[in-house]
């Protein structure tokens, strides 16, 4: 029982911490960025390449990932996305055409295989990643036994969350944030240089993406097609929760990873996935504005 | 609430449009361009066959299907303004009913031991001593039974699309779900199908899908995917779909849809019941779609829980963007170009990978350079030259409806 | 006295406490042009949801002739007769002129019934000579995105025209117009009289001169006056409510 429910939490705080870029540029500047999930696989990516050349373990892949990625998705916002705001199906469709891309260039060895190159760790094989010791085994807590790295994935999703909502709410960047997200011209009138602000949002969901996948290189096969269902699976996440709603990102995470863990223990696997997506329309098709919504006027 | 309304009213620019209103002959001449488009493309799909061999022939068929498929496409998202993330879930219905009825005919299924049809897969993995009727080899099995008859299959492929169409589009129209939130739950709901597919594995035989089927028969004839007759039979399907649904959209109720699109509350408050037009036009777009569906596996001979996968609708979206998402012949023909040259690239190996940059490359250039796709492209062009021969006439505007394109033969 | 187009019967709706519009009633004759005067927030357009099934009333009943239409869907009423012109414009961008006029003259609902094309030689006729009030035969197929704001106002009063409800609801038709584009509207909406009975929410002063014969004023969601024009201006409760308030419109 006790298990289930850790089960079902380490679930939800993955399903948080991919969701949790998502939330921010899909609530604040209205893109479905559908290369997030190219974002994560970019994190896993940079463990295994973090490990082969620079020699160093996950610990220090985290803030790499983040640089990494953050550092792609300014470039999307500034080439791509840019000039898309406000044609919200159109962002969905072009950033499919940049994670397409973005796998390419894994599978290409960022293109070198053209010249025969291969480089170690990319290339359309799988990878898998070294787990420090630290953070192998299990521990005893209440007489059950606690995955180490599960619990290492939950503290990290707590840290990030926790960043998140101080950067959104107590530092003037967030405000400015906040501001565009309500109204974006209003907040250019009152000399909010949105287009950087704009860039620098989308560039912080990329790079906690990031993160997330660096979470995800320590217990799944790293692979070039590997972010696609984090992309669905996050944005259901903030569909379901309230767009722009910090506190319905947590619920509808903790809920769906719950209901993951609980069928998935069930049943199996598959279905569980199946249970969480029928959830997930029934939550839009009765709440469309999400469990939480602070557009509530 | 009325302040803002006010303000926002006030704002709106109140100068007058000084331009010339187009001339009736522009508007006739691409009223005639668009028809001789329609009629260009199908006298070409049904050339074909006096140019290619059969081999050719089966391939150009499957592009076909493709096309058939930005038909529907264009029909929910240009004309109804749903895009709908979960074709596949409609072109997947239309394949499986079809692969099941084609499954049990299939001789080399019953040469696995048993005296009447049924599933090769079933009498793999049935529990022994278990009977080895189709009635009852395992538990769902008798869910197979009605599909002995080829006609059920057959009529299912059309039926079964239609039915969920009309449930998820009356409940989530019904609620006034709109925009994205329609790609969601479609998108979710393609996802979910795939899962309940590839898990209920005694039944459909999980990720390995439907293969081994027998050729469609009607009246003795033996639909043989490498006949033309076989090419024939997508082809004119194809050019009654095409033609069919542009004169859906010519009807006032394709009239209405396209109102609804650009303003439901005023259609509304026009009198008419919005979610039964949405509904009804998803429903014959999920018709199209399952349709195409069973073509596909006549064609193709086999039904795969890939077609539900995520990759795959979201592709056939953008086939419709690059054609033209407004436009049925435009996205029809989009879907089939993208396909052609796919596979005539991926005739060298080298080349496969370098065509998925150029695919990622095209969605992205599309979609911010060409919205209105190769349809929008080829109707900007028609405005030029027509402009170029009538200089001494003022600028003319594009006029609205639908776009029009030069006949491209599919090759 | 003729017969009553449109009956409002004590009708009321809160916003989560706020009572929007309370016991509000109101009866309109068959032809009449009936003008609603109110500060911002007075309810105005808070009622006309009401009447037209955009808000769901929590109290009261309204009657569309005989015919009891409280609460019902939005499509149902319009079809019943009520027609309704938004405060900021709404017609089908995308779409021609004409095609606008189109859509509204569809006479029948249904989705099979109008799986066929065309429209009938008094549907057309009718069409043109919309057109022709509206001054837009001009502009008969061009988009209507690319019309000014004036003439899109004009096109969804010709969509109305055409639509022939019974009752027609105008919020503020006159908004963001100039002054010659106001007068132009005006006209449109003296032609409409007598045809439909037609309720007018207005603030513009000069054009509510222009065109009322009868006015009810609203204040804070309630029925503060009603009665012609020169005694209403004279109504000191109007009067004392309007002039503590009117600065903002």
């Amino acid at each position: 029982m006790i298990d289930t429910i850790f089960i079902g939490l380490s679930l939800a705080s993955i399903l948080l911490l991919v969701a949790l870029g998502l939330s921010i540029t899909y609530g604040a500047l209205g893109v479905i960025n559908m290369a997030h999930g190219e974002m994560v696989m970019i994190g896993a990516y940079v463990t295994v390449l973090a490990h082969i050349y620079l020699g160093v373990n996950l610990f220090f892949a985290i803030p790499l990932a983040f640089v990494v990625a953050a550092a792609l998705g300014w470039l999307i916002e500034r080439l791509v996305v840019r000039r898309l705001y406000g044609r919200l199906l159109d962002t969905l469709l072009a950033t499919w055409g940049v994670a397409i891309l973005i796998q390419q260039a894994v599978r290409l060895d960022l293109g070198l295989t053209f010249f025969g190159v291969n480089l170690a760790g990319l290339g359309p094989g799988l990878q898998n990643v070294q787990v420090p010791a630290v953070l192998q085994g299990s521990v005893s807590l209440l007489g059950v036994n606690l995955n180490v790295y599960r619990l290492f994935i939950i503290l990290v999703t707590l840290i990030a969350t926790v960043a998140t909502w101080y950067l959104m709410y107590r530092t003037s960047i967030g405000t400015q944030v906040r501001a565009i997200m309500r109204n974006p011209k209003m907040a250019a009138a009152c000399g909010i240089n949105v287009k950087r602000v704009n860039a620098l949002t989308f560039a912080y969901g990329s790079g906690l993406a990031g993160i997330a996948g660096v979470m995800m290189s320590g217990f799944k096969t790293v692979f070039p097609e590997m972010g696609t269902p984090y992309v669905v699976d996050g944005f259901l996440v903030v569909v379901a929760g309230g767009v722009g709603s910090l506190v319905g990102l947590i619920a509808s995470s903790g809920l769906l990873g719950q209901i993951n863990g609980v069928f998935a223990a069930l049943t199996n696997d598959i279905l569980a996935r199946a249970v969480m997506f029928g959830t997930v329309i029934l939550i839009i098709i009765l709440r469309p504005q999400g469990l939480f919504s602070f557009r509530g006027r | 609430m009325s302040d803002a309304d006010l303000n926002a009213a006030a704002n709106v620019g109140t100068a007058p449009v000084e331009k010339a209103p187009p001339s009736a002959t522009a508007t006739r001449i691409k009223t005639w361009l668009e028809y001789a488009g329609y009629a260009g493309f199908i006298l070409v799909i049904l050339v074909l066959p006096f140019f290619f061999d059969e081999f050719t022939l089966n391939r150009f068929a499957k592009y076909l299907v493709y096309g058939m498929l930005g038909v529907a496409i264009a029909l929910s998202w240009g004309y109804a303004g749903i895009l709908n993330l979960g074709q596949g879930l409609f072109f997947g219905a239309g394949a499986y009913m079809i692969a099941m009825s084609l499954k049990l005919e299939s001789r080399t299924s019953l040469a696995q031991g048993s005296d009447t049809p049924v599933p090769d897969f079933m009498l793999w993995n049935a529990e022994p001593g278990a009977p080895t009727e189709l009635c009852c080899i395992n538990p769902a099995s008798f869910l197979w039974l009605p599909f002995q008859a080829t006609w059920f299959g057959v009529l299912m492929g059309i039926v079964l699309p239609v039915v969920i169409a009309g449930i998820v589009g009356l409940t989530i129209f019904k609620k006034r779900v709109s925009g994205v939130y329609i790609s969601i739950i479609t998108l979710a709901l393609v996802l979910l199908v795939r899962l309940v597919v590839i898990d209920a594995q005694p039944v459909t035989n999980g990720f390995n899908g439907l293969t081994d089927l027998a050729y469609l028969t009607v009246f003795g004839f033996e639909f043989d995917p490498y006949l033309k007759e076989t090419y024939y039979l997508v082809a004119i399907l194809l050019s009654l779909v095409l033609v069919g649904a542009r004169l859906l959209v010519s009807t006032r109720a394709g009239l209405i849809l396209q109102a609804i699109r650009d303003d439901q509350n005023r259609v509304r408050y026009l009198g008419f019941d919005v979610p039964v037009y949405q509904t009804v036009f998803f429903a014959i777009s999920a018709a199209i779609a399952g349709l195409a569906g069973m073509l596909y596996v006549i064609v193709a001979e086999f039904a795969s829980p890939t077609f539900m996968d995520l990759a795959f609708s979201i592709t056939m979206v953008v086939w419709a963007a690059v054609g033209g998402r407004a436009s049925l012949l435009g996205a029809c023909i989009g879907a089939i170009l993208i396909n052609t040259i796919e596979a005539s690239v991926s005739e060298t190996q080298s080349l496969v990978q370098a065509w998925q940059v150029f695919i990622g490359l095209l969605f992205v250039g599309v979609v911010l350079f060409l919205p209105r796709g190769l349809a929008g492209l080829s109707s900007d062009i028609v405005d030029f030259v027509l402009r170029l021969f009538n200089r001494r006439r003022p600028a003319e505007p594009r006029p609205a409806g639908e776009a029009m394109r030069p006949p491209v033969a599919a090759e | 006295m003729g017969t009553a187009a449109l009956t409002i019967d004590g009708l009321g709706v809160s916003f989560s406490g706020l009572k929007a519009v309370s016991a509000f009633s109101m009866i309109v004759e068959t032809g009449e042009l009936r003008v609603l005067l109110g500060a911002n927030g007075a309810g105005k357009t808070t009622l006309m949801d009401l009447i037209s099934g955009k808000t769901k009333s929590t109290e009261g009943r309204v009657f569309l002739g005989d015919t009891e239409i409280t609460n019902w869907e939005e499509h149902r009423i319009a079809r019943a007769g009520v027609g309704r012109k938004f405060q900021i414009p709404s017609v089908f961008r995308d779409l021609t002129v004409r095609r606008n006029l189109e859509v509204a003259s569809c006479r029948n609902p249904s989705v099979f019934a109008n799986i066929g094309f065309g429209f009938s030689k008094a549907a057309k006729a009718r069409m043109d000579e919309v057109l022709g009030v509206i001054g837009l035969e001009d502009l008969r197929n061009e988009p209507a995105s690319n019309l000014s704001h004036g003439q899109t106002q004009w096109l969804e009063l010709g969509m109305l025209m055409v639509q022939d409800p019974k009752v027609i609801l105008l919020d503020e038709p006159t908004a963001g117009m100039t002054q010659s584009e106001t007068l132009k509207t005006s006209q449109i909406i003296l032609a409409l009289k007598g045809r439909h009975t037609i309720v007018v929410v207005e603030h513009d002063m000069a054009f509510v001169r222009e065109i009322a014969e009868r006015i009810t004023v609203m204040h804070l969601g309630k029925l503060l006056a009603e009665g012609p024009m020169a005694e209403i201006e004279t109504n000191p409760k109007v009067r004392e409510a309007y002039l503590g308030s009117r600065r903002l419109s």
